[in-house]
């Protein structure tokens, strides 16, 4: 039992860096003013985009991080839950932009995206959220493994 | 047989032993989160990502039905197959009426190529009723309606109720508020839910004048998308500022509240199905025909001259005072009607980045539309006197204040 709640706070542990990084990246990025691209990764640098989800990535990463102290604890447990759903939100959000854009065929094409143009839209580059929300849907077998949400009653 | 008291509560403790199981309540995961949820140092992050998640909700789903479809349906097949079947052309009144007033190039009257610009009821009207306002307000009163079914609204009012407080409202006060992001009008309603004359009347007052609606936000999407942000932040700032110094300013007390907070829960289906038809038909029976009878007085003022007219003696307080083209003028008396509408038409007068901002921000803080005018006169005449009596002072000062930060940073 403790062994799996010790691999989980590495690993969340972990994960909190990383988001605490990404969410920090995506604010110097605006606060820069032009967006950043490295390989298959792009930060934003509007405000909202980058700003407004960068600080809330930024956000995830703290309550991963804070989530590490105690793990297997209810409460401690949760803010990692918390900083997942917050990550879901984000990258969430980003993939909603994606499918909403690859449907219509544009301005000057047709009603509908051709094929190539629906497919090129999930091309990378991707923002940091999305290669974070892999990684973040772990929470849901910590919580599987927990025993679900809904109360109950111990005699 | 008669029993002492004691003897009750025995018998009490007796039957309850054998009758009732007793057990300790295991904290879950979800009561955790509500926790979470509620506390500030924790909640406040998290509403700021709820926010998030709305507003991009909002932009990506009105983005997808507007920009995508409606636009090219109703600039593109619409509006040039009524200018190619509607009876009398360019130049006659009912045309310019129904279908396009044209604009002026080179002295020459010429057709409108999008339905922005055309302002006919069954083009403009058509085309921001359905084309932009109706996947705005679907947007809108769907997350709302999670929200509320999830169990989240009621957290949202325990963690915004210190910073309510300082103006002179309760967490409560976020329901209208927020209400109010759709339409004014329930919002209206939704105020009596505050228990005090003061409250109500600081919050009637604050949505009149700061809080935008659905329509409108929708409109705004597509003429200020980049500069939305600001506009929004600019509103907001109003709302904390105006209702602190009328907290401050009037008699009456403002009560502490007492929210029962319910569990999180899965929303169900129907229920969020039903509450969505309900809210969107209820707005667009109100909608709806302001927005075409606004189309219609506009046009009907702009052929008579008195738009014009109105312009040139309004010219000094809009130039010289808020810096805004004297044009608008047109789009501020649209506002009476519908603001969504007046945004629209601001849209077609030619102005800088900075002009527009304070123009939009205008429409939006000088005077409540026609239907939330009606609900502020059935709260009481008295009321109304007095948020009117606010408002123009607030226009004047707030839209002023606006101006003179454009001339500061050397952009007026």
């Amino acid at each position: 039992m403790n062994e799996k709640y010790n691999l989980g706070s590495v690993y969340f542990g972990i994960l909190g860096v990383v988001a605490l990084v990404c969410g920090i990246a995506d604010l110097v990025v605006v606060a820069g003013g032009d967006s950043f691209s490295w390989g298959i990764l792009e930060i934003p640098s509007d405000p909202f985009r980058g700003g407004w989800g960068g600080l809330i990535i930024l956000f995830a990463g703290l309550f991963y991080l804070y989530s590490i102290k105690n793990f297997s604890e209810i409460h401690h447990f949760s803010k990692a839950v918390m900083g997942s759903i917050l990550v879901w939100v984000i990258a969430g959000c980003d993939i909603l932009a994606m499918i909403t854009e690859s449907i219509p065929g544009g301005e000057e094409g047709g009603w509908f995206n051709t094929l190539e143009g629906f497919l090129g839209t999930y091309a990378p580059p991707y923002a940091p959220a999305i290669f974070l929300l892999p990684f973040s849907l772990v929470i849901i077998y910590h919580l599987h493994k927990r025993g679900g949400t809904n109360a109950d009653m111990e005699e | 047989m008669k029993l002492t008291v004691d003897e009750r509560w025995d018998l009490i403790e007796k039957i309850s032993k054998e009758t009732v199981i007793f057990g300790v309540y295991k904290h879950t995961v979800k009561d955790a989160i509500g926790e979470l949820t509620v506390k500030p140092l924790t909640g406040i992050p998290i509403a700021f990502a709820v926010l998030y998640g709305f507003w991009s909700f909002f932009g990506s789903f009105a983005g997808f039905f507007t920009d995508g479809f409606f636009v090219k349906l109703f600039d593109e097949h619409w509006l040039p197959w009524l200018q190619d079947v509607f009876p009398g052309g360019l130049g006659n009144w009912f045309y310019a009426i129904m279908v396009d007033a044209g604009h002026m190039e080179n002295g020459i009257l010429v057709a409108s190529d999008n339905c922005f610009e055309s302002f006919g009821v069954l083009t403009s009207g058509f085309f921001l009723a359905i084309g932009v306002v109706l996947p705005a307000i679907i947007a809108f009163y769907l997350i709302l309606t999670l929200l509320e079914d999830t169990g989240y609204m009621p957290r949202l009012a325990v963690l915004i109720d210190t910073v309510l407080h300082k103006i002179g409202l309760h967490g409560f006060a976020i329901v209208p508020t927020i209400l109010s992001l759709g339409c004014n009008v329930p919002a209206v309603t939704a105020s009596r839910i505050l228990e005090t004359k003061k409250q109500r009347f600081i919050m009637m007052t604050l949505l009149a004048i700061f809080i935008p609606c659905g329509a409108q936000l929708g409109i705004m999407e597509e003429v200020i998308p980049d500069t939305i942000g600001f506009v929004l932040l600019y509103l907001f700032t109003g709302y904390f500022i105006l209702g602190f110094i009328l907290h401050k300013v009037l008699p009456g007390k403002s009560p502490e509240i007492l929210i029962d907070v319910p569990p999180y829960q899965m929303p169900m289906l129907r229920d969020v199905a039903m509450k969505l038809w309900m809210r969107v038909k209820g707005f667009f029976k109100i909608a709806i025909p302001f927005v075409l009878l606004g189309c219609i007085i506009v046009n009907i003022l702009y052929l008579a001259n008195i738009i014009d007219w109105l312009a040139n003696v309004l010219s000094p307080v809009l130039s010289g005072w808020f810096g805004v083209p004297k044009e608008t003028v047109g789009p501020l008396i649209a506002a009476f009607l519908r603001k969504d509408l007046a945004v629209a038409q601001l849209s077609a007068i030619e102005m800088t980045k900075y002009q527009m901002i304070t123009s939009v921000v205008l429409v939006s803080i000088y005077f409540p539309c026609v239907a939330t005018f009606m609900m502020l006169l059935k709260e009481g005449w008295k009321d109304l006197l007095g948020s009117i009596a606010v408002l123009a002072l607030v226009v004047f000062l707030y839209g002023g204040l606006l101006h003179l930060i454009w001339i500061l940073l050397g952009v007026a």
